[in-house]
Order: structure tokens, then C-alpha cells, then sequence
């Protein structure tokens, strides 16, 4: 089986020659299926750079970044938008739903533009909520819903196409901390049954739930700490 | 499979504009007032051509050609050729109904005369008029008691009349005048029939005039006995001929092959004028085109207005969309198909606002006819022009919000605020 996440010297430059900055100094990486990653970082430390990368949002400067086996980098934006759609489940701090669709229609739309038939997106969404706790909110609109509750839909919006990997920005960032920790414990479950997670975060003891923490400073792999702390 | 993607696209443009409500409205107001326009505009403009058309038919067809003299000299004497001419006779009525093999098939004689007229009851200064060949079917007169003239009477000039209805009313107040006597000139002549009533009102409102109020004056007597008796000279001078072709497009090589005849019948003088009422009709209706025109120009206008209305919108809700894009890339849309999930809705509200738009024109049209007291005649072709406007702008004005919607990073949609 290949990496999920395999990555050689991966940099990324922001602006002209003159005003450069180096968001990545080539980053080495590799996170095999069915593993729980923290990557932890102070702001400007570049991780969030990376996580846009990693998630086939933005182009590396150079380097090579091999996603389930296929090299992604240099792709054009329709194909990565197919590898973000079936490969990619993103959680982000802001939970980012569609604020006038339903919540059943929120976690159908990445099966929509995977082409999946109305009967079964419709079924699959409602499983999905379910697996999640809130199948019963399903009509709502999200601003119905509270944060801890809105967080559970874009989960299960991100597990919609059995992704290889679902990859959370700070999904506690926005969270109290007893709902934060609700949320946590879904990653865990969802970790438990097999799927690879990897968590973006500031927060030293949110990184210490994750099964390895890499840690990254000014552009570059600072320390990789194996087992939860 | 492309079709039913589309499918899946038109759902989910369907629930966005649901979603979406009062903005969407507000996109579909442009293209509902363009089409209600363009079409009230048109059915409007082809309601009153219709009426027109419809008096022309009443007055007795617009088949017809009719040919007057016309005084050559403007001022001062006539050329001795001028005056050697021998005005329109009948030998022009005759000549002419042969000009083009077949195409006549009615030919209507008149020679008028002002005369005073008496019966027992009343007496006036009349206009007369001197009828021959085929006047009453050709001008669309109608017996209503007694009879016409027969053939005899109007080749001898027989002492007969026909009355129109408001010569009878004032002539005969108690109504009964066939085989009573009038006194026309001083040529008494017996009443053999009367005409019926003819009315036609443009718009249907109180207030209105007959528009054919003219035609019941009439007082119908023989030509012949106008050109003797009355009236008349040696060379039977005639006041009008119309020739009746039925075949319009025959009309034209007729009127051609006419104004040949008659000008070798008047030594190359053109002492005569060829009135088509056909022509008549069609340079009312080219008219009418001009008003179809700016009717279209002012739909295009509305549509114009809209459709930069609409961009407008789109762009200031593509700020507030551009987060949505970005979730919507995140998790998986190509900027192909925001683009067309942009021009899907574009499409629907296009439609939806088309049909909006065609009710509002026709309660608009409805309105404005009834207004103007005309029967509504609104044709297929204004619908489809209507629609085919709207579809047009809908489109070309969604187009550029939808590109600038489709070329957005997803990266820096995700951070927009």
C-alpha cells in the first residue's frame, strides 16, 4: 500500500526575487494510512501553507508531493479538484457550510460533484449524520445548529466519499472546551475505524491526542514525536 | 450521463435560487420587465394593424385599385393638350379590366353629382352618386329592402335610386321608401331599395364615431343617368373607377399594365391617379413596423438595463459567494463547474423570469387594448421574439460573473472575509 502522504523537499515561495518569503524550506513527509498526524506549529511557522498544499488547495514551489501514490504537484486545477473531491475530506475551523442549505444538503454536495445518483447521496448523507449524532437536525439550515453540532456536519460532509484522508484546520480552534473535546473524540473514533487523520493545529494538547505530532518551524520539520503524550 | 448531470445541475440551480429567494428575484426583475415589454409592445402594435385591416376589409376589401383624375395644371391655364383630353371615361373602366388577362374581377363605375333632392317630407343640397358596373359588391354595400339596379337600368340610366340609411332617415323619417318618388335635380326618380346600415367602430368605446358614417349618406342613382341628365357632358366623363383584383400579388403588374392603358387612352398625359388600397394598407402597415421597432428597441433597452442590473447583482453576491465558491472547490467543484453552476442558475432564472414576464405582457397587452377599446391579437411570433430576447441577455450577462467565479483560487476563496 502506498503512503497516503508522501513528500520530498516541498517549498513554497511567496513573491517576486526581491521580496521573497519562504513559507517552506522543503518539507519531508510521510504519513501512512490509517495513521493520526498532529502537525503543530506557532502561526508563521508555515503550517498552514502546508496544509493547503497537503490538501491540493495551492501548488508547491518545488518538490514533489505524492498523494495515495499519484504525484500531484504541477496538476491542473479541474484534476486536483477531482483529487480534492474524492481523495481529500476537509474539517476547517469555520466549519465552512453552505449557510442556505439544508444540513442533508451540505454533506450530499461533495457526492454531487463526484456524480453520485440522488437515491444514494440522499441515503448515504443520512448514514453519515447519523454515524455523526445529528441525523435528526437533517432539514435544518446550520445556523440552527451550535458550533460543536456544525463541526459534526462538516465531518460528515468530509467522510462523504471515503476519502484516503481527512485533514482538519484547528476543528476546535472556534469550539468551548468540553464540545472541543466531543470533537476530538469523533476524530479518535474515526481514527479507530481505519481512516487516516491529519490535525492542524497551534495547540500543544490537542496535538497530544494524535498517535505522532510534527512539529514545523520557520518552513522546515522541526521534530517528529512518536505515541500520544 | 451529460444529461443527467445537467439534471443534477438544474435541481440544485433550482434550490439555490429557492435558497437564494430575493436575490434571485431581484436578478429576474430585468429579464420579466424585458419580456413583458417586448411582448406588450408587439401584441399591442398587431392589435391595432389588426383593427385596421379589419376596417379595410369592411370598407369592401383591400383588393382593390382605384383610379381618380388628377388636374394636370397646378396653376394657371392647361396646355391645349391638357385640355384636349378627355378626362377618365368609360372606355378606361373597360379597356383597363382587360389590361391583365384575368386578374380583374370587378369593375366599379362612379360619377358624382351635387344636386338638390326632395321628397314629401324634406328638402337638401345632396351629394349623389352615379353608380355603374360592380359599385355596390365592390365598395361592400349591402341591399337591406327592395333591390339593386339591374344591369338594364344602369347601362340606360334608368330614373331609380338606392338610399343608405341616414339619406332614408332624413328623406323618409317613417321608414317606408321603396317605390316612393324623390326629386333629384328636377328629375324625379322612384326608390327601388335601400341600403343596410354600415358601422364600424375602431374602438369599442362610448364616445366613438362610426368610422363608415360616410357611406350611409349615400344617395346611389345610375351613372349614366348622372352623365345625361344631370351632370353630364358629351364624352361621359367618370369621377372614379375601381378596378377589384383578388390575387395581391397579380396587383402589381396589374397597376403597371394599367397606367399603360390609360395613359395611351389620355395622349401620355397622367390626368389620372392610381390609389392601391393594397399599398394603402401595406405602407400603414410598414408603419406599424416602425412602432414594432421601437417597441422591440425600448424591450432591448429594459432587457440592456436588466441585464446590468443582474451583473451588478452577481457581482456584488459573488463577494458573498466567494466563500461559498471556495467550501464548494474545497470540496471538490472545478472551476468548470462553478461556472456552470453560475450559468445553470442564470438559465433558470432566466426562464423563470421569462414566464413572469410573458403573464405580465399579456395582462399588460390585455389592459392597454381594453384601454383603447381594440380586440387583443397577439401573435406567436411575439412570444418567441420575447423569449429569444430574454434567453439572449440572460445569457451573455451571465457570463462574465460566472467566469470571474470560476477563476477564483479556492485558497484564497476559503480565506476571504
Amino acid at each position: 500500500m502506498f503512503p497516503v502522504i508522501q513528500t520530498l523537499g516541498l517549498t513554497k515561495t511567496y513573491g517576486s526575487k526581491d521580496a521573497a518569503v519562504h513559507a517552506l524550506r522543503g518539507i519531508d513527509l510521510v504519513v501512512e494510512p490509517g495513521e493520526f498526524v498532529a502537525l503543530i506549529g506557532p502561526s508563521g511557522s508555515g503550517k498552514s501553507t502546508l496544509m493547503a498544499i497537503l490538501g491540493c488547495l495551492d501548488s508547491p514551489t518545488s518538490g514533489t508531493y505524492a498523494l495515495d501514490g499519484h504525484e500531484v504537484q504541477g496538476l491542473a486545477g479541474a484534476e486536483l479538484a477531482a483529487i480534492r473531491n474524492e481523495k481529500i475530506g476537509f474539517v476547517f475551523q469555520s466549519y465552512n457550510l453552505l449557510p442556505k442549505a439544508s444540513i442533508v444538503r451540505n454533506v450530499e454536495l461533495p457526492m454531487l460533484y463526484a456524480g453520485v445518483g440522488g437515491r444514494e447521496r440522499r441515503e448515504r448523507a443520512m448514514a453519515l449524520l447519523e454515524k455523526v449524532g445529528i441525523a435528526d437536525k437533517a432539514k435544518m439550515l446550520p445556523a440552527n445548529l451550535s458550533g460543536g453540532q456544525k463541526q459534526r456536519v462538516a465531518i460528515a460532509r468530509a467522510l462523504a466519499n471515503n476519502p484516503k484522508m481527512l485533514l482538519a484546520d484547528e476543528p476546535t480552534g472556534a469550539l468551548d472546551s468540553r464540545t472541543g473535546a466531543e470533537v476530538l473524540q469523533l476524530f479518535r473514533e474515526l481514527h479507530a475505524s481505519g481512516n487516516t487523520v491529519l490535525l492542524v493545529t497551534h495547540d500543544p494538547s490537542i496535538a497530544a491526542q494524535a498517535q505522532r505530532r510534527v512539529e514545523i518551524r520557520d518552513g522546515l520539520v522541526a521534530t517528529t514525536v512518536e505515541g500520544a503524550a | 450521463m451529460l444529461t443527467g448531470a445537467f439534471r443534477e445541475r438544474l435541481r440544485s440551480a433550482f434550490t439555490e435560487v429557492k435558497e437564494n429567494l430575493g436575490r434571485s428575484t431581484l436578478q429576474a426583475l430585468g429579464v420579466m420587465l424585458g419580456v413583458a415589454s417586448v411582448l406588450g409592445g408587439f401584441s399591442i402594435s398587431d392589435s391595432q394593424r389588426r383593427r385596421a385591416d379589419e376596417m379595410f376589409v369592411k370598407m369592401g376589401g383591400m383588393d382593390k385599385l382605384n383610379v381618380q383624375p388628377r388636374a394636370l395644371a397646378a396653376e394657371g391655364q392647361p396646355s391645349a393638350l391638357q385640355q384636349a383630353n378627355l378626362g377618365l371615361r368609360e372606355l378606361d373602366a373597360e379597356e383597363g379590366s382587360e389590361a391583365s388577362k384575368g386578374a380583374v374581377k370587378g369593375v366599379s363605375v362612379q360619377r358624382n353629382a351635387r344636386a338638390r333632392v326632395r321628397s314629401e317630407h324634406t328638402e337638401q343640397e345632396r351629394m349623389v352618386t352615379g353608380v355603374a358596373a360592380d359599385f355596390i359588391p365592390t365598395n361592400g354595400y349591402e341591399i337591406a329592402s327592395g333591390r339593386g339596379f339591374s344591369s338594364e337600368e344602369l347601362r340606360a340610366g334608368a330614373p331609380v335610386a338606392v338610399l343608405g340609411t341616414e339619406v332614408l332617415s332624413v328623406f323618409f323619417p317613417n321608414g317606408d321608401a321603396v317605390g316612393k318618388s324623390i326629386l333629384v335635380g328636377d328629375v324625379p326618380v322612384t326608390v327601388i331599395g335601400t341600403f343596410k346600415e354600415r358601422v364600424f367602430f375602431f374602438r369599442k368605446q362610448p364616445g366613438q364615431r362610426n368610422q363608415f358614417r360616410r357611406q350611409n349618406r349615400i344617395l346611389a342613382v345610375p351613372a349614366a343617368l348622372v352623365a345625361r341628365r344631370m351632370q353630364g357632358d358629351a364624352y361621359r366623363r367618370m369621377d372614379r373607377v375601381t378596378f377589384r383584383v383578388p390575387d395581391l400579388n397579380a396587383m402589381e403588374v396589374f397597376a403597371k399594365d394599367l397606367g399603360a392603358v390609360l395613359k395611351a387612352n389620355h395622349r401620355q398625359q397622367d390626368d389620372f391617379r392610381l390609389d392601391d388600397v393594397a399599398a394603402r394598407v401595406r405602407r400603414n402597415r410598414s408603419q406599424g413596423d416602425v412602432y414594432n421597432i421601437i417597441f422591440m428597441l425600448s424591450g432591448v433597452l429594459s432587457l440592456l438595463g436588466g441585464g446590468l442590473v443582474n451583473v451588478n447583482i452577481q457581482m456584488a453576491s459573488l463577494k458573498e459567494r466567494v466563500r461559498e465558491v471556495g467550501v464548494k472547490m474545497a470540496i471538490g467543484a472545478s472551476g468548470r463547474e462553478v461556472f456552470k453552476e453560475f450559468m445553470t442558475e442564470a438559465l433558470v432564472l432566466t426562464l423563470l423570469g421569462s414566464t413572469v414576464g410573458l403573464v405580465l405582457g399579456v395582462g399588460f397587452s390585455k389592459f392597454i387594448t381594453w384601454f383603447l377599446g381594440i380586440p387583443l391579437y397577439m401573435q406567436p411570433g411575439s412570444f418567441l421574439w420575447a423569449t429569444a430576447l430574454a434567453s439572449m441577455f440572460g445569457f451573455v450577462f451571465a457570463l462574465f460573473p460566472a467566469w470571474k467565479a470560476s477563476r477564483l483560487s479556492p485558497m484564497e476563496a476559503l480565506r476571504y472575509e
